[in-house]
């Protein structure tokens, strides 16, 4: 049986070089589902083939964004005057291309003076909120943890 | 760009709008047999309603 070299020079000459970290096929597609359930909320859960999940996102995140933008409620952009704002234009986001969608239905523009258009503004936050959930959700499950 | 109707909720049918999204989401996202998800929706929307209601009503004294 051969001996461990004592010399750590000659050591390290036959080691192998350290393999850099690719990620796995499963964890680049598991990366794509995070991603697209993002972007168009229920489409992480449909390109795993969970049709029931994906319906009730797509529905759930539509309702809540369509409703609160028909409330009036306010549709966060980047120019944010406070931290409050920012925070409500990152859960906007979470919405996905649905931020857009919420955009285009508020021709307006939004009216908090209103109780009306607060709950918009709570429920547009919600539906970003829930679509980031969902996505973090598909993410999980294409890594093959329990879902 | 078409423009929609604004929509106008008191604020118990905005909260049960949301407590009812909300309950069956989470009902599909966090169980997987039929069973289960509506014995979930069913628990979650209740604790929803009682939760918010129940605020409501420790608020009413200072309402005034």
């Amino acid at each position: 049986m051969e001996e461990p070299s004592q010399n750590p020079a000659i050591e390290h000459a036959h080691s192998a070089p350290p393999a850099k970290e690719v990620p796995s096929p499963s964890e680049s597609r598991a990366l794509v589902c995070g991603i697209a359930a993002w972007l168009l909320p229920g489409l992480g859960h449909a390109l795993q083939r969970m049709w029931g999940r994906a319906l009730v996102v797509f529905l759930a995140v539509g309702l809540l964004a369509g409703a609160g933008a028909s409330m009036k409620g306010n549709v966060f952009t980047r120019q944010g005057n406070d931290a409050f704002d920012t925070l409500g234009y990152i859960a906007d986001l979470g919405t996905g291309s649905f931020y857009f969608f919420a955009r285009a239905i508020e021709t307006k523009g939004a009216d908090v003076s209103h109780a009306d258009g607060d709950y918009g503004t709570r429920l547009l936050a919600t539906a970003g909120v829930l679509n980031l959930l969902a996505a973090l959700h598909a993410y999980e499950a294409a890594r093959g943890h329990k879902a | 760009m078409t423009s929609v109707s604004s929509l106008e909720l008191t604020h118990f049918q905005a909260f049960l709008l949301f407590a009812v999204v909300i309950s069956v989401a989470f009902g599909f996202l966090g169980r997987r047999r039929p069973k289960d998800r509506v014995r979930y929706i069913l628990w979650s929307l209740f604790l929803f309603l009682l939760v918010g209601v129940g605020i409501g009503w420790a608020m009413f004294p200072f309402s005034r």
